[in-house]
């Protein structure tokens, strides 16, 4: 048992110090990485790039042409509007339509996606808001649904079932064929927004329906989706346009909309995006869509048209923070980072990334021979400390300390 | 008679530092052996390897032919083991620690635990933690008088008592083992207190046994002679008859096993002048100074 | 023999036990007097929107309850046996060592649970009161973490008190410290949905953990 014990607690300062000791070293060494802010001018046809370099903004097109500020939010008019009114030089007309504040902001949108937002819990239990009380603002309801084998609604102020609502809610959505529970349900649980277009709703077997209410009824639209087409996210969305309600990310990676009215399903002609690892942002104006996927080291900007064709497309990647300086130092002394929180995840886990390349190994053996010494020191037999050393091997400066810490001694 | 301890071959370091090489020591059954020794003599690890607290580097002890590293629980309910300061659950009262003892013995005899107790001014709710190191003693003897074990191993048991208090231990101690041929292995560092106690001697001094023999043997066998040298030149300390020697200008005082007759020889053979040769009276305790030394 | 390990252990502890059982109890009904206070002023569904969707954690002050509570008891448990090494008494009564420290170590365990658990209910009962499943089902995963960190200080706790050199205490409360911060890293409700059942299993390997320090301390270390 105190064999077990030791290497249990061996294990655990293993685990502790590939925590703290990255954690402790890039708070010491990290040096902020700054990366490019980059839009599409819909006057310029071209992308505008704003970098920070060495405490500076330099900003250019993707022709190596600079520009100051004013030049450069001048060539941005529909992203930099207010503050080009406030200069009192916002153009007349662009590419040759009279421009009309209204219509501009109007056709603003601006969306965010983040993988942690994807690979995160889920409440269960959702406000459906009245869509047509009439009223100038949203009201929060009374209760909240859960779609289990039901569509249930229960009342906060007892925390029991509303019987007769849930009733009624789940008779509609059996009659349009709604196979329970629901899969997935998407939608903007708030009352600061311009209006309620209800849930967007993936039941078990993967059909789309559209869920809101509608004068203290039940409104159910099933939306036609292509066979074998799946989605792992859906986002919805209150722009002021009104074109669709939500962005979806499918099974296989591709970026959808859907459209309101026609609950048309339309691709967005973005490649390699990856929703696991990437962020992702898609600013909307009069003319164009910016699409923006970032990864850690790269990131790929697309241009739409309105109707969402490609016109254009700009990467550009930076150094990793693998590849600085303060990176490949790490990388001789850390053979694995353990981190309990990820960027990418909303979920606490164990999170291991495995350094690129054997670098570590250097230090390992290093340490191994150190370790050889100490047990000599203490009067052990090396023989009898092989495990020891194979823990050193594998796990670097974790292992070293771990079974210093925790010391084998006196084991037959 | 069988020997109840067996230590054999035992040899320990502290890092770098030899305690001892090869000490071997047995204690037989019924006997009451005192461990004497100075300071650092290597006493402490003697008990803590008794104790099983201590793995030595070679060799091993036996007690009732069972290694001291892993005695089972029969040995060890045969055992009482007394621990340097007395030390006791001192959180509890008298009667939360003879119930608590009580649970692991099953020859559980609470008679000697209260007959000691009946003695001690202590309230019935009084914790041990308030008690007087004489009357920890007290607790702590009768606790394992109850536990009615066969080997007893006291260490330095008479730590912090007052003279009438270790006089009214040994006394009791001695009566009870005679009794009951109870075998007892103790250390402490008041001399005095052993020549009452034990039947048997063992002496350590550093990396090595001085001595080892039944008491009586020892007082009568190790003597010191008195004498004034005539020449002051003249070094007997490296003689192989002498076990130890203290010299101040010419008066010396020689401890040997030998006789009188032999040492006297030994000078006349020598041709070394000496006067006022005479053998002096030993307690236990010169006699271990006499062995040990004074440093 | 079990019964006079549990009775030793509980004269040591049963003061202690109660007490912090009882804060803890008092810790968790000052959260539902809050949440009460809360329902009553900000009506129930716009509290409840606020759990499911802005990150409240109205449970938060529960955070280190059960922390305190394993620490101390193995204080209280663990510090008397090694004032004057009276750890030797428990090592020369007549039964296997590892066995005693496992009665020792169940009992201690054995209570914890039980206090916890007395929280853990009176806390589960009361959310189920005014909150829907949903709400209970994120704020348990939520806690989860925590109660296992107090199993987790206790073990720990005991394994640096019975180790007798300093040197070597202080490392391992270090080494402990870093670990225990993995009970402890901020999330929304559910977070921990992935890690509690890997928690749960590291919790239960280091129970054993002061099987070492008192085997180093029987084998000559102190």
């Amino acid at each position: 048992m105190k064999k077990i014990s030791r290497y249990i607690l061996v294990f655990i300062a293993i685990l502790a110090t590939s925590v703290a000791l990255p954690k402790l070293y890039w708070l010491a060494f990290e040096k902020p990485i700054s990366r490019p802010f980059i839009m599409y001018s819909s006057l310029e046809h071209d992308f505008m790039i704003q970098r920070h370099e060495n405490k500076q903004f330099h900003r250019t097109d993707t022709k190596g042409n600079t520009y100051t500020r004013d030049e450069f939010e001048q060539k941005l008019p529909l992203f930099y509007v207010r503050q080009l009114l406030i200069s009192g030089i916002m153009p007349d007309t662009i590419n040759g339509r009279a421009m009309d504040t209204h219509e501009i902001g109007k056709a603003r949108s601006s969306y965010r996606f983040k993988s942690s937002y994807m690979i995160a819990p889920t409440p269960g239990l959702y406000p459906l808001f009245e869509s047509e009380s009439g009223r100038a603002n949203l009201e929060m309801p009374e209760d909240f649904f859960r779609i289990t084998d039901r569509m249930e609604f229960v009342r906060a102020s007892e925390n029991i079932i509303s019987e007769k609502k849930s009733q009624m809610f789940t008779t509609v959505l059996n009659n349009r064929g709604f196979d329970f529970p629901a899969a997935m349900i998407a939608g903007i649980p708030t009352t600061r927004k311009s209006c309620d277009e209800g849930y967007i709703v993936v039941d078990n077997s993967n059909q789309m329906f559209h869920i809101k209410m509608v004068e203290a009824e039940p409104y159910v639209a099933k939306v036609e989706v292509p066979d074998g087409l799946t989605f792992k996210f859906i986002a919805c969305v209150d722009f002021s346009d009104k074109k669709y309600y939500s962005y979806l990310i499918s099974s296989d990676n591709e970026v959808y909309i859907l459209t309101q009215d026609e609950y048309e399903l339309i691709k967005l002609p973005i490649e390699g995006f990856i929703p696991e690892k990437e962020e992702l942002r898609i600013y909307g104006n009069l003319f164009n869509y910016t699409v923006i996927s970032r990864g850690t080291s790269s990131l790929k900007v697309i241009a739409l048209d309105k109707e969402y064709n490609k016109v254009d497309e700009y990467t550009e990647s930076w150094t990793k923070l693998s590849d600085t300086k303060a990176g490949k130092a790490a990388s001789f002394i850390f053979p694995v980072e353990l981190n309990l929180s990820n960027l990418n995840s909303s979920f606490i886990d164990f999170y291991f990334e495995r350094t690129k390349g054997f670098n570590w190994l250097i230090l390992n053996l290093l340490l191994m021979i150190a370790h050889f010494f100490i047990i000599r020191k203490t009067g052990l037999k090396p023989t009898k400390n092989l495990i020891d050393f194979a823990v050193i091997a594998v796990t670097g400066i974790f292992g070293f300390l771990a079974v210093n810490i925790f010391q084998n001694k006196f084991f037959d | 008679m069988s020997n109840v301890i067996e230590c054999k071959n035992l040899t320990h370091y502290y890092g770098k530092k030899l305690v001892y090489e090869n000490l071997n020591l047995s204690v037989k059954e019924g006997s009451i052996l005192g461990l004497l020794g100075k300071n650092g003599a290597g006493k402490t690890t003697t008990i803590n390897i008794l104790h099983g607290f201590l793995q030595p580097r070679e060799g091993e002890c036996l007690i009732y032919g069972e290694n001291t590293q892993h005695l089972s629980p029969i040995t060890k309910s045969r055992i009482g083991f007394l621990i340097e300061g007395h030390v006791q659950y001192a959180f509890m009262d008298i009667h939360q620690i003879e119930k608590f003892y009580s649970g692991f013995y099953p020859k559980w005899n609470n008679k000697p635990y209260w007959e000691l107790m009946s003695k001690l001014k202590v309230t019935p709710k009084q914790k041990i933690s308030t008690m007087s190191c004489g009357q920890k003693s007290q607790v702590a003897l009768g606790l394992i008088l109850a536990q009615e074990p066969d080997l007893l191993i006291l260490d330095d048991f008479s730590m912090g008592l007052d003279p009438g208090y270790r006089r009214l231990f040994i006394d009791y101690l001695r009566t009870y083992a005679k009794a009951e041929n109870k075998t007892i292995f103790a250390t402490s560092h008041i001399v005095q207190d052993m020549e009452r106690l034990i039947d048997d001697v063992l002496i350590m001094d550093y990396n090595r046994v001085l001595a080892q023999s039944s008491i009586n043997e020892f007082m009568t066998t190790f003597k010191q002679f008195n004498f004034k040298l005539g020449k002051t030149d003249i070094d007997l300390s490296k003689e192989d008859f002498v076990s130890n020697l203290e010299k101040s200008e010419d008066e010396i005082e020689l401890f040997t096993y030998e006789s009188e007759s032999y040492v006297k020889n030994f000078l006349k053979n020598k041709n070394i002048p000496y006067t006022n040769f005479s053998e002096i009276k030993m307690g236990l305790e010169d006699a271990f100074i006499g062995l040990t030394g004074k440093y | 023999m079990f019964k006079s390990v549990v009775y030793k252990e509980w004269i040591k502890t049963k003061w202690f036990l109660i007490i912090l059982t009882f804060i803890g109890l008092l810790a968790v009904g000052n959260i539902f007097l809050k949440v009460q206070h809360n329902i009553a002023f900000n009506d129930a569904n716009k509290y409840w929107y606020l759990i499911l969707f802005q990150n409240h954690h109205y449970f938060k002050s529960l955070k280190f309850v059960p922390l305190f509570i394993g620490l101390l008891i193995a204080l209280v448990q663990y510090v008397p046996e090694i004032m004057d090494k009276r750890i030797k008494l428990t090592f020369h009564l007549p039964i296997n060592e590892n066995k005693i420290l496992m009665m020792m170590l169940g009992y201690g365990f054995i209570t914890l649970l039980a206090s916890y658990a007395l929280m853990f209910f009176a806390f589960v009962g009361l959310s189920n009161q005014v909150l829907p499943t949903e709400i209970v089902q994120a704020t348990i995963s939520s806690i989860t973490p925590w109660f296992l960190a107090g199993f987790a200080a206790y073990f720990l706790v005991a394994l640096v008190v019975l180790e007798a050199i300093w040197k070597y205490r202080i490392a391992y409360f270090v080494a402990a410290s870093a670990f225990m911060l993995f009970y402890f890293e901020s999330s929304i409700p559910g977070g921990y949905n992935l890690i509690n059942l890997k928690l749960i299993l590291l919790t239960i390997a280091i129970s054993i953990s002061l099987s070492f320090s008192a085997y180093r301390f029987r084998k000559g270390e102190m």
